[in-house]
């Protein structure tokens, strides 16, 4: 599915806003006003199918407002958002759209509240109106999917696993009604770091099995290292969009809309610094050590050369 | 979402906000009984103007004071409509079946709507002008005599103090429970109990585990800090009275006194 955000404008004042200035608004000191009447401002942007889109951005620049336009839970105050041509305004075609694009919150265990481990997963589909019959088949493929045993966990409850497995089974939740796009905020925040690289890998997964990703992370190296694309959002705008090589390039004017490099990249800047010769264009750590073993390899042999003169 | 039904705290430096907010306490409460002793509109109006002068005195914008009583005013416009409904007399100016709206009706609907806009308006001048901290310091010491005979004063100045503090916090959860829930395609926005159960416990119980993850973090935190009652607690800022007490007192009983001989002689 495309999903087309068209000039998309948000405020949580709604209407309101179209009667103040944009200069009433204070600029704040640091990071986003609190008072600025736009959270999302002229954003217009496409997901196409079959893409990982990673969303960064400082805290407050408009990101999780920006992905809750994403199955129709808000609706733009100008602009629109279309899903295949067809806008999200409609409530038809939004509660159409919901079953297609699973949006997982932030903390998502938080919103477990089944009896069972089941119950649980199933309310998705069957709000969906998934016939009861194929429901246990749903179940137990997004269980699967997220690596949990079906037959051990379906009677037991929620409350009583770990927080790790919570978060995995509010996943599956999602994953239940087979969305074509998955829509993630911050899916790692929490995890410790075994956790967080087994979780991101799981998503990296479903993304070589053909689902759309969009995924919004603080972690410039996550995004790096797995997205197709980047969108960087400021005070509501989109600040910068396209391959983490095109994003990552500028380290600077990246810092100075609060997000950091990835740490390869912040790496590869201080060797050239101190005069290391390292080409550019690179950004997960794999690359830079096949970097530098080349730049490496190139000395090497250009001293053999010296040597054998 | 996050505003409570009152006036929300409007910082400020007024001589009101500067007030004992033990005196304020009761001093609101007397301005409720006042309201209601006015007994004509020119008592009412009496009344009104000293309002109006208070308001003024807190430096509260006119406009911020309409909006602080904004969501309780369709109770005020449905009182209203009953009484144009339900009281009869007078010259009828409209009559349409069993509805009939008559002159008495009008102006009993006009008298009580401005009685409790001034209720109202009484109120939140208390909530406007004084932190929820102050309130509920307020109330615990409004209370401690009654620790004589068993009533928990600390407590339950400690309890309304946590609820208060935690009112925005819920609503902001319970709204991110109902988007995650929606994503899933709950049929809430339709009505919540036609879904069933199983709808409403899909807000409820995330709500409910989150209260008491709440809970059980603030008792730790509490703990932390060697919370343990109120025994032998002091304040970093004590509660004093000043002459600006006795001042608003005076004020309080003069329109007190105003109100009642309009009441009277009018």
């Amino acid at each position: 599915m495309r999903l087309e955000f068209e000039d998309v404008s948000y405020s949580y004042e709604g209407g309101e806003a179209k009667k103040k200035k944009r200069s009433g608004a204070k600029k704040a000191q640091w990071g986003n006003a609190p008072d600025a009447p736009w959270a999302l401002r002229h954003v217009s942007f496409t997901v196409e199918p079959g893409e990982f889109l990673g969303i960064a951005g400082h805290t407050g620049s408009g990101k999780s407002t920006l992905i809750q336009h994403m199955n129709g839970l808000i609706h733009p105050t100008e602009g629109r958002v279309l899903a295949d041509g067809e806008s999200l305004a409609s409530k038809e075609v939004a509660r159409r759209v919901r079953g297609r694009v699973g949006l997982v919150f932030q903390y998502p265990e938080t919103q477990l509240f089944a009896a069972t481990v089941f119950d649980d997963v199933a309310f998705g589909p069957r709000n969906m109106g998934v016939p009861e019959a194929q429901i246990e088949q749903r179940v137990r493929e997004a269980l699967e999917r997220v690596g949990l045993c079906f037959e051990q966990l379906k009677g037991r409850s929620p409350f009583s696993l770990s927080g790790g497995q919570q978060r995995r089974v509010a996943f599956a939740g999602v994953l239940a009604m087979n969305p074509e796009m998955l829509v993630l905020d911050e899916p790692a925040a929490g995890l410790d770091p075994k956790a967080r690289e087994d979780f991101l890998n799981m998503i990296s997964g479903f993304h070589a099995q053909g689902t759309t990703v969009v995924m919004v992370s603080h972690s410039m190296d996550d995004l790096a290292a797995r997205c197709s694309r980047v969108l960087v959002l400021s005070e509501g705008e989109v600040f910068a969009l396209g391959t983490p090589a095109e994003v990552f390039a500028d380290g600077e004017r990246l810092r100075s809309v609060g997000l950091g490099l990835p740490a390869p990249v912040a790496f590869a800047g201080q060797l050239r610094q101190a005069g290391f010769p390292l080409e550019a264009g690179f950004f997960t750590e794999e690359q830079l050590a096949d970097a530098i073993a080349r730049a490496l390899g190139r000395a090497v042999a250009a001293r053999e050369g010296a040597d054998r003169r | 979402m996050n505003q409570l039904l009152l006036g929300q705290y409007w910082p400020g430096e007024s001589p009101v906000h500067a007030l004992d907010p033990r005196v304020k306490f009761l001093l609101s409460l007397a301005l409720m009984a006042v309201v209601f002793c006015a007994g004509n509109p020119w008592a009412l109006a009496v009344a009104a103007l000293f309002l109006a002068v208070f308001y003024l005195i807190a430096r509260i914008p006119p406009l911020q004071a309409l909006r602080s009583v904004g969501p309780l005013l369709v109770l005020v416009l449905f009182t209203a409509l009953l009484n144009v409904l339900f009281v009869q007399g007078g010259q009828v100016y409209f009559q349409w079946g069993i509805l009939c709206i008559s002159q008495k009706g009008l102006q009993s609907a006009g008298f009580i709507a401005v009685r409790l806009m001034l209720l109202l308006m009484a109120m939140s001048l208390l909530t406007l002008t004084t932190t929820t901290l102050d309130i509920t310091a307020a109330f615990e010491r409004l209370l401690r005599p009654l620790r004589r005979i068993g009533v928990p004063a600390h407590e339950l100045g400690m309890i309304l103090g946590i609820a208060l503090r935690f009112l925005p916090q819920f609503a902001q959860e319970l709204s991110n429970v109902r988007k995650a829930q929606l994503s899933r395609g709950a049929h809430l926005t339709v009505n919540p109990f036609r879904g069933g159960l199983r709808s409403l416990s899909a807000l409820m119980v995330p709500l409910f585990s989150s209260a008491f993850r709440h809970a059980e973090i603030l008792s730790q935190a509490m703990d932390a800090r060697c919370y343990h009652g109120g025994e032998g607690i002091t304040r970093l800022h004590p509660l004093r009275c000043t002459y600006r007490d006795g001042m608003a007192c005076a004020g309080v009983a003069l329109m007190l006194a105003c109100v009642l001989l309009a009441t009277i002689y009018m």
